[in-house]
Formats: structure tokens, sequence, C-alpha cells
């Protein structure tokens, strides 16, 4: 029965968005799902770690380009691309993390843009004999036709994206509950305390970024699949802002927040662009509005009332709960 | 190695660039020590001032009436910006003033986007001569640019040390409660803070702008070099800011001189270096944790 209430949460959200696949167009779904997963790690850094990263788009580059060269260079099976995507990104972070995490969450800030920056004049200028510049990595013609599910049409890729999404949830839901989670949260919420209790500060923030790092690398790779094109545009500094964005529209620290902002944003993306054109105004103004509005976001305010009304509904069901209100956390 | 001449012409570049940044960036220093903010809205400002120097410049004919409305109208959306954004978010901590703040430099982009459309504008260069120092010809306007930055930061030296305003906001950066409880509207000083440090903003966009085009992500191209100089020089430190201005302004210079790739990689590897050495930046402080 617990088992299947650990599952339920996770289970509602992905047939939803099974949902909106039959009812909205696919590249729509395919954006959607790989967005989220992109803002998944920022909202892990910055709800629970307490790290606020505007230098995501660096790691999604790094994903991005990891795959990439690999489909272009050395060989053509999509999956393994993604593999190599993913490898890289835990190389990254791995090996920038332990200067990072060190630096108090404001300079974290800066030297993550720093960083996206400097990825974005790597692959622009100084590797362009690999990269080709802004014309970018062509992709398409490169990918083989892998058996079972290929990948290489948008399709399929949606199904290959979905079931990934929902393992990377069931992860976070899982890092959620774990005692890792939980010292996440206290490094965040007070870390000389967390120290008291044995635990080294270092290594759990270590931890959490090579996670979430590695997490939007993996998002990287499946934007390099998707698309079929990389260009050094993917890490602009002008697009850094978009995770934070969604993160926090969305809810943060909110499990389903990412998704629920995913698809918020990306649907007024596309509605705003084709009515207004001018993209970034919507989307700054937006992100000002919603911290000064309270900063909870679009799950983050819904998430109460949901759990309120389960709860009543539970209590309506069998008048004696003995473990609910420990469970709604 | 490389020709003098090149290195001089080099060097020069490099201390205009460096006005420019430390123009840019020490507004963004004096927010953070004062209020505890993070203002990258600043670079909203410097574009704002850029664009308005091309605009009154192109009406009027002159490039410095059009710095100066461009410091002017700066310091306004500064002054609007404060008013209505800043003035709820004080009391919050430091990341919250960050994410709005670079709400607000996208969404301004945005404007200037519908305003003046997505095409690069050139500015022309008000001095046009150029003087021969050691065989080197050397645009008298890049020495202006640097004479005025020197001139703004004794500007600010003497405002912050020698009037009873600039006293409060440095009893401000220490403790903003003691000087709250001395009777002092620590709001105003806040607002008179921001508003100065948009206006150095803009007047580093128009000073700034007939060296480069205008266009609208001129702001966020500048966003990095922003963000070394300020972590190199540690936030909240004047001082800081002014010399890591112009080691960044010299290694970027020097740096392409060398190779050109260089230019952006190098403040990089300089800022890495300093945080490892000293993760508060040369003349930041530790104490700094509200």
């Amino acid at each position: 029965m617990s088992v299947l209430r650990w599952w339920s949460g996770l289970l509602v959200a992905f047939g939803l968005l099974v949902l909106l696949r039959i009812f909205l167009p696919l590249p729509f779904n395919n954006e959607i799902i790989i967005f989220s997963i992109y803002v998944i790690g920022c909202n892990y850094l910055l709800g629970r770690v307490g790290f606020i990263s505007f230098g995501q788009p660096a790691y999604l580059a790094v994903g991005a380009y990891g795959t990439a060269f690999y489909l272009y260079y050395f060989g053509g099976n999509p999956y393994v691309g993604i593999l190599v995507g993913i490898v890289s990104g835990i190389v990254v972070s791995a090996l920038v993390g332990p200067l990072f995490v060190r630096l108090r969450s404001d300079y974290f800030a800066l030297v993550n843009l720093a960083l996206a920056v400097i990825i974005f004049f790597l692959m622009q200028k100084v590797l362009a004999s690999v990269t080709f510049g802004d014309n970018g990595l062509e992709l398409l013609t490169k990918m083989d036709v892998t058996p079972i599910l290929d990948i290489s049409r948008p399709d399929q890729f949606w199904v290959f994206a979905f079931v990934s999404a929902f393992g990377v949830w069931a992860l976070y839901k899982y890092l959620d509950d774990s005692v890792f989670g939980a010292c996440c949260l206290a490094a965040k919420a007070n870390e000389d305390k967390l120290r008291f209790l044995g635990y080294s500060n270092y290594g759990i923030r270590l931890m959490a970024f090579v996670v979430a790092n590695t997490t939007t690398a993996f998002a990287g790779a499946l934007y390099a699949v998707h698309q079929g094109l990389v260009s050094p545009e993917m890490s602009s500094p002008a697009r850094a802002a978009d995770p934070v964005v969604v993160t926090i529209l969305g809810g943060v620290g909110t499990l389903y927040g990412p998704l629920v902002g995913s698809i918020a944003f990306v649907g007024m993306k596309d509605l705003i662009s084709k009515v207004f054109g001018h993209w970034e105004l919507i989307v700054g103004f937006l992100l000002v509005f919603v911290m000064l509005a309270g900063e909870r976001g679009i799950w983050g305010s819904l998430e109460p009332l949901l759990r309120r009304w389960i709860l009543r509904q539970r209590e309506t069901d069998k008048p004696v709960v003995a473990d609910a209100g420990v469970k709604a956390r | 190695m490389i020709d003098p001449q090149l290195l001089l012409s080099g060097v020069i570049f490099g201390l205009s660039m460096g006005s420019v940044f430390f123009l840019m960036t020490v507004g963004l220093s004096l927010c953070f020590g004062l209020m505890r903010i993070i203002s990258l809205d600043q670079l909203l400002y410097y574009s704002v001032g850029a664009y308005l120097t091309y605009s009154v410049s192109l009406a009027v004919g002159n490039v410095w009436i059009g710095a100066l409305a461009g410091v002017a109208v700066a310091g306004a959306t500064a002054l609007f910006v404060e008013r209505f954004v800043f003035l709820r978010i004080y009391a919050r901590d430091i990341t919250f003033s960050m994410i709005t703040s670079f709400g607000i430099l996208i969404g301004g982009i945005g404007v200037i986007k519908v305003i003046w459309g997505l095409v690069p504008r050139p500015v022309p260069v008000p001095i046009e001569a150029q003087w021969n120092i050691l065989g080197t010809d050397v645009p008298v306007y890049r020495l202006a640019v640097v004479v005025l930055a020197l001139l703004v930061y004794a500007g600010i030296w003497l405002f912050l040390n020698k009037t009873i305003i600039g006293k409060a906001i440095r009893a401000g950066i220490e403790d903003v409660e003691h000087v709250e409880g001395l009777g002092i509207n620590v709001y105003r000083l806040f607002t008179l803070t921001f508003v100065i440090a948009g206006a150095l903003s803009g007047l580093a966009g128009g000073l700034h702008a007939p060296l480069i085009m205008v266009f609208p992500d001129m702001g966020l191209e500048v966003l990095a070099f922003a963000f070394m100089v300020v972590i190199i020089g540690g936030l909240g430190s004047i001082k800081g800011t002014f010399i890591s201005a112009f080691l960044v302004g010299q290694v970027v210079s020097i740096g392409s001189l060398i190779y050109a790739p260089l230019a952006q990689m190098a403040p990089f590897a300089i800022m890495l270096l300093i945080l490892l050495i000293k993760p508060t930046g040369l003349y930041g402080s530790a104490m700094l944790k509200r």
C-alpha cells in the first residue's frame, strides 16, 4: 500500500503528461519533457541545496556537445551519444564542482554564469574548427536507425524522453526521501548544525551539484538528439535565466514544479512568440512579478491546496488516520 | 615577443576598457555594500545609457550631450525600478534580489528591442584626434574615457569621505541598523545610492557606445566581464572594483594581442585562481553574511 502511495503521485503526473501527448502537438510535448528535465536540476540546487545557478546553460551545452561530438565524429548510435553526454556532464561538474561549491551562494551564481559564458565563447570561437562556430553541428544525418526504439524519429523519441523523465523524477523523489536529501535541506537551512551531526557540508554539496548538473547535461544530450543540431546558442547568457524563471514559476523546491513550470513556460513562449514576438520582455517581467507575488510559483501555490483536499478525502474514507499527517510533508 | 607599439596601444585599449568596466560595476559594488543586494539590472542601465547616447547624438549631433542624456535617463530608470521593485525586496536575502534583478535585466532588454529594434547601431567617436605617444598613434577619446573614470573614482572617494551623506553611506556599509538608530532614513540613502549606481552604469554605456556598436544584447555581452570584475575585486569594495576593473581590462586587451581567444578565457582563469586563493575576492570581506 505504501509502495503504491509512493508511486501514485508520479503515476498521476506522468499520466497527465500522456494526456497532453494526446491533445497537443508532438514537438511541444518533446520540448516540455526535455525542458522539465533541464529545469529539475536547477530546481534541486535552488530548492534543496540553496544554490542559485545562473549557469545551467553551461552544463546543458556540455551534455549536448558531448553527444554531438560523439555522433558527429565517432559513431552513429544515439543511445551511446546520450551516454557520452551524461558522462561528460559528470566529468565537467566533478571538475568544477570542488571549486564552486565552496563559494557562497551569491558568488556561486556569478561564477556559474561566468562558466556559461566561457563555454559559449569556447564553442563559438575557440573550438570553431571542431564545432563550426555559430553554424553548429548538424546531426540529423549522422544518427543510425536503432532497433526497438528509433529515437531519431520524433514520435519514438517522445517515448524515450517520457520514460527517462519518469526515471529522473523517480530518482529525485527517492533523493527527497533519502538521508542525502535531508542532508541537502539541512545544508541549506543550517550548515553548522549539519556539521555538528557529523556530515560533511562540502561533500553533500558537491554530490548534489554533480547529480543536479548531470541531470542538466542529460537534458542537453536529449536536446542534441531531438533537434539534430547543436550550436553555441544553447549556452548563450541570454538564455541563462530560463531555468531559474521556470523553477520559480513552477515552485522552488517542489517535485512537480519543474513539470508545471515547463508546461506553462513553453506554452506561453509558443503563444507569445506567435502573437507578440518580443519574448524576453514577458519572461523578465513575469519573473519579477512571480518574485514579488510571493515566490511560491504555480505548483508551489497549488500543492498545499491539493494536499489538504486529498487529506480531507482520506479522512472521509476512513475516520481513523494514524499516519496521514506524518506522510504528508 | 609583441611589438612594443602594439603593446602600448594594447595597454591604452585595456585602460579604456577597464574604465568602462569600473564605471559599470562600481554601482553593483556600492549596492551590494550598502543594501546587500546584487543588482544585475545595472547592466540594463548601461544599455539604456548607450542607446540614449545613440538616439540623442543622432538628433543633436553631439555625442557628449547624448552621453549626458544617457546618464540622466539611466538614473531616472534606476529611480523608477528602485521605487517599484527594490523597495519591496531590501529585506529579503541576496539570491532574491539577484533573481529579481535578472528578471528586470531580461525584461528591460526586451523593452529595448521593442523600442530600438534588433539592428546594431553605430555611434560616432566624439574626439577624432590621435596623439602620437612614443611613435604610436593613440586615440584621444580612449584617453578621455580613462580620465573620466579616474575623475569618477576621485569623485566617489570625495563623496564618501568628505560629505555627510557619503559618510552615512559608508557607515551604512558597516552596519545599517546603527545608522538607522542615529535617526537617518536609510531608505533615502538606499534610493540615492541606487540612482547614483544607475547613473554611473549609464555613463559607462554612454562612454562605451562610440567604441563599439550599440545593440540590444550588449548588457548581456558584458555581463560576464562585470561579474569577473566584481568577483575578483570582492563584492562591496570600491577600491577592489577599481583595481580589478583595470586588471581585467588589461588582461582582456593584452591577452587578445597574444592569442585572440585568450581575451575571453584569461580573465576567467584569473578569477578562478583568485577564488582559489581567496574565495571572497581581493578586497571582499568575509563578514558579509546576513
